[in-house]
């Protein structure tokens, strides 16, 4: 009987009672729907969502939501309702900028961006981290009345980016509010 | 028995002493000990990581003139035991800290704050007392467990935010410096000797408060209820308190000294700028205000001046906002009438206003001033929806 219960445990830990699960299929967040890619991993600790395939460091996607209106980390700016895209992004950018541990940031695309015929900004921007290390993120803005969905993709700029850049556009593409 | 009771209370004073009861580098025959010796190749470390993290004010004139202000405050022979080099971090925070062997780190945030060459003077001389003092070894040596020290500084101040940012670039050392500070009696010496250095120098003691007024107002302002930044120890009402004994007592009467404000404003405009620019990013709108304004007493025809004027009040959007920012984009393209910036502005706000005509006008010479322009397709969007 003992015997039986530790494997029914072994099973229970293999089969995913730890804090990443596989990606399968779409994935049903706080007010919206994504299709995930095969082969990646999800977290389950985070509240919103964020998925790998080699580690976070390596590459990561974030999908999250927040209320219009909402405090952000590094500035003091928010997000208003029936704020244009370029204001939006003006406001996410700011908020990056201002992360102390944003080394030499800088943005090299920002532009407007439709996600599932809603109106977004898109925008793709760089900064080191304190060893030095570049990295690149792409991200997509949403403001849908109340709310603000933020999509981004990060990489270190040298390999990993461009691995990974077209699976992320495929997610974004996929994104829809429920 | 009593006799040696005695004698290991004794050892045990002693013992203790010698930990904390080191002269200033001033002193004749001064040499590291051995465990200063490690702690600043540790410093040496953090401060090339700084030195290389891309957080340092790219500004060579500027650099040269602190430098040589802090040149002003320590005679020759201290400058040889602690070679001090003074140098800008882009960061609109009040802060300023300095590693034991010399390099002295200063925020553009407390730059821009100060009024003239004898805050600064201040300023250095509190921080180089640090160094010359001993401060540093002292208080690791206070503490008994240095690992847990460190630990401990990781895991309650890295959790903070600001604070945790600036200890994951600064390394430990770096981070008690700036951060968590000395203690209080360390920090009244750094008060007390780095105000008698200013004397010496020729600067008039009666600045030296100011600069707390201006910490104690940002704090008021952020709503902050108890300072990391420029040293906990001692808290700022107590340390304001001290600076005014210190004036009504041991400086009583110092009328005359040297202020030297028009050259240090002419060396720190661009600083004032700039900061005002970070201020109006980390959306500190009333500071933002202040520096652009600031600048503007110093600089009244630069446009760069009227146009973050401008994006100030366009971004806040608050009352009359909108028309204070068109009244300042107005002033920009008066000086330069080429600043592209400020017909994009201009642009925006009439678009807003659903004034399709001048906005088109507007974000037409936007385009047509700066046609590599990275929001061009915003605009572009805009013009075609109009």
């Amino acid at each position: 009987m003992k015997k039986y219960a530790l494997l029914l445990l072994l099973f229970m830990m293999l089969g995913g009672c730890g804090p990443w699960a596989k990606t399968k299929g779409a994935y049903n967040g706080n007010g919206f729907v994504v299709d995930l890619p095969e082969g990646w991993m999800r977290s389950r600790q985070a509240d919103y969502l964020l998925i790998t395939r080699d580690g976070v460091l390596l590459q990561s996607v974030v999908v999250y939501r927040t209320e219009v209106g909402s405090s952000f980390k590094n500035t003091k700016k928010k997000l208003t309702k029936g704020m244009m895209p370029q204001e939006a992004a003006e406001v996410i950018l700011d908020n990056f900028a201002s992360n102390q541990e944003y080394l030499n940031f800088q943005v090299i695309e920002n532009k407007p961006a439709k996600i599932n015929g809603l109106p977004a900004f898109k925008t793709v921007y760089t900064y080191k981290d304190k060893d030095g290390l570049r990295y690149k993120a792409m991200y997509y803005g949403i403001i849908n009345n109340d709310s603000f969905y933020g999509i981004r993709y990060t990489a270190p700029i040298r390999y990993y980016f461009d691995n990974d850049s077209k699976i992320f556009e495929k997610i974004a593409g996929s994104f829809k509010v429920q | 028995m009593t006799r040696l009771c005695y004698a290991f209370f004794l050892i045990c004073i002693l013992a203790g002493c010698a930990g904390t009861n080191l002269p200033p580098v001033s002193t004749a025959g001064f040499t590291l000990e051995e465990d200063e010796k490690r702690l600043w190749a540790r410093s040496k470390e953090e401060a090339t990581a700084i030195d290389q993290s891309d957080m340092i004010y790219d500004d060579r004139e500027l650099e040269a003139y602190l430098n040589e202000v802090a040149r002003k405050l320590q005679p020759p022979q201290v400058m040889k035991a602690v070679p001090f080099k003074v140098e800008v971090i882009r960061n609109p925070l009040l802060n300023a800290f300095a590693y034991p062997h010399g390099a002295v780190y200063v925020h553009s945030g407390i730059l821009a704050q100060m009024e003239n060459e004898a805050q600064l003077a201040t300023l250095l001389a509190h921080e180089m007392t640090h160094a010359t003092h001993r401060h540093a070894i002292k208080e690791f040596r206070h503490v008994k467990s240095k690992s847990a020290y460190l630990a401990t500084l990781s895991t309650t101040l890295g959790g903070a935010p600001l604070i945790g940012e600036v200890f994951n670039i600064l390394g430990a050392v770096g981070t008690m410096a700036s951060v968590s500070g000395y203690s209080s009696d360390l920090e009244t010496q750094a008060d007390m000797e780095g105000l008698q250095l200013v004397v010496k120098a020729g600067y008039d003691p009666r600045e030296a408060i100011k600069i707390f007024a201006e910490l104690k107002k940002e704090l008021e302002e952020e709503e902050v209820t108890e300072p990391f930044f420029f040293g906990t120890h001692p808290r700022i009402n107590e340390r304001i308190r001290n600076y005014q004994k210190l004036l009504r007592t041991e400086y009583a009467g110092r009328n005359n000294g040297v202020k030297n404000e028009s050259t240090f404003r002419g060396k720190i405009a661009k600083v004032i700028l700039d900061n005002a620019g970070l201020n109006l990013k980390a959306g500190r709108y009333s500071k933002a205000f202040h520096g652009a304004e600031k600048y503007l007493t110093i600089r009244p025809n630069d446009h760069r001046g009227h146009f973050l004027l401008a994006e100030a009040h366009r971004q806040r959007g608050e009352n009359d906002d909108m028309e204070k920012a068109m009244a300042a984009y107005r002033k920009a393209v008066a000086i330069d009438v080429r600043h592209s910036e400020s017909y994009r502005g201009m642009g925006l706000l009439q678009l807003k206003k659903g004034d399709a005509a001048a906005a088109k006008k507007n974000l037409r010479q936007y385009l047509n001033l700066m046609p590599q322009a990275t929001d061009r397709e915003y605009i572009e969007e805009y013009l075609k929806q109009m």
